[in-house]
């Protein structure tokens, strides 16, 4: 690498140059991927406590499902699941996350009341009410859950990048730049001392030509007188 | 634009989505998950409409790794598995990749 560059004082500063953006360029990554783990852990607490809570609603869920399936039988509630005319619906919004976009999650028509799930009052029992009533709690635990899980991976998508970017700063681009730097000083050095010692000889020559034709003209007057 | 949630299972699993008025559901019988899942969750992956994708965490293990990877990675719809405890969706092996440590660590 340190033999492709041109050992030039504009090289050089050329590369200076390079090494000072780049050490402020690694700084800022840095401070970013720091910045990006701090938020992450805060949210990682966020997405632990759903988590927990998603288990719990889907254990409960299962439950009340499994109660109204023995007391009133399979085909019921599938009935009463075909009944169904309301259906939930989402829209997402982002936010934004030290550069990262994250969505918001917003529901609606999850929570249901009696007479908007369809399946009517006689038909069915309160077992499967129950059920409903604990499964639209469930998906409105998974619609936070997926607000929260996304928002993670798009911001440990962001940190990797980032980690990657530092370490190729850090271990990569800053010592190529640092070992061209030294290259071209070091030949730069070796070129001045070559060029004092070409003035040095060029000098010890003029010296003595300029004694020879001394001891010429002394010997030339000599024969005169 | 507003989406909707979609659950992929054994018809067990979907009734009570259904109950709840979840319409987008992927009915898939439990003796032919290795042949058809791969394909229910495509078709769903490829739905503009959905926003969400619903799993149980056990039907994971059918998937081609392929299909699974593409789940597990996909943003937009978001997966949410249930029953897989902390960190499960690939999520926690994304944690240990990018952090660098495994944060959720079960105490």
């Amino acid at each position: 690498m340190a033999e492709d560059v041109k050992p030039t004082r504009k090289n050089l500063m050329a590369i200076e140059d390079r090494i000072e953006l780049s050490e402020r360029g690694h700084d800022t990554l840095e401070q970013k991927r720091d910045g990006l783990i701090m938020e992450f852990m805060d949210i990682l607490d966020q997405a632990q406590d759903i988590r927990s809570k998603l288990d719990e609603d889907y254990d409960t869920a299962q439950e009340k499902i499994n109660m109204a399936r023995a007391m009133e039988g399979d085909v019921a509630v599938r009935g009463a699941a075909a009944a169904l005319k309301e259906h939930p619906e989402i829209t997402t919004q982002s936010k934004n996350i030290m550069g990262v976009v994250v969505p918001q999650i917003e529901s609606s028509r999850v929570k249901k009341s009696l007479d908007q799930r369809g399946y009517g009052l006689l038909g069915s029992s309160a077992r499967i009410d129950e059920a409903a009533d604990a499964y639209e709690e469930l998906l409105e635990t998974i619609i936070l859950a997926a607000e929260v899980e996304t928002a993670m991976k798009k911001m440990l998508e962001e940190i990797e990048t980032t980690k990657r970017r530092v370490n190729a700063l850090e271990f990569k681009l800053l010592p190529d730049l640092h070992e061209n730097k030294e290259y071209i000083e070091q030949k730069l050095e070796e070129q001045e001392r070559e060029e004092i010692f070409r003035l040095k000889k060029i000098k010890a020559k003029k010296e003595e030509e300029e004694e020879e034709e001394a001891e010429k003209a002394e010997a030339e007057a000599a024969t005169a007188d | 634009m507003s989406q909707e949630i979609a659950v992929v299972g054994s018809p067990e699993f979907t009734t009570g989505f259904r109950l709840a008025g979840v319409r987008k559901c992927e009915n898939v019988p439990e003796e032919q998950k290795d042949e058809q899942l791969d394909d229910a969750v495509q078709t769903t992956l490829e739905d503009d409409d959905v926003g969400i994708v619903v799993m149980h965490d056990d039907d994971m293990d059918h998937l081609s790794r392929q299909v699974r990877e593409s789940v597990e990675g996909s943003v937009e719809p978001v997966l949410v598995t249930l029953g897989g405890g902390a960190g499960s969706g690939g999520l926690r092996e994304q944690i240990k990749r990018a952090i660098g440590i495994d944060l959720m660590e079960e105490d």
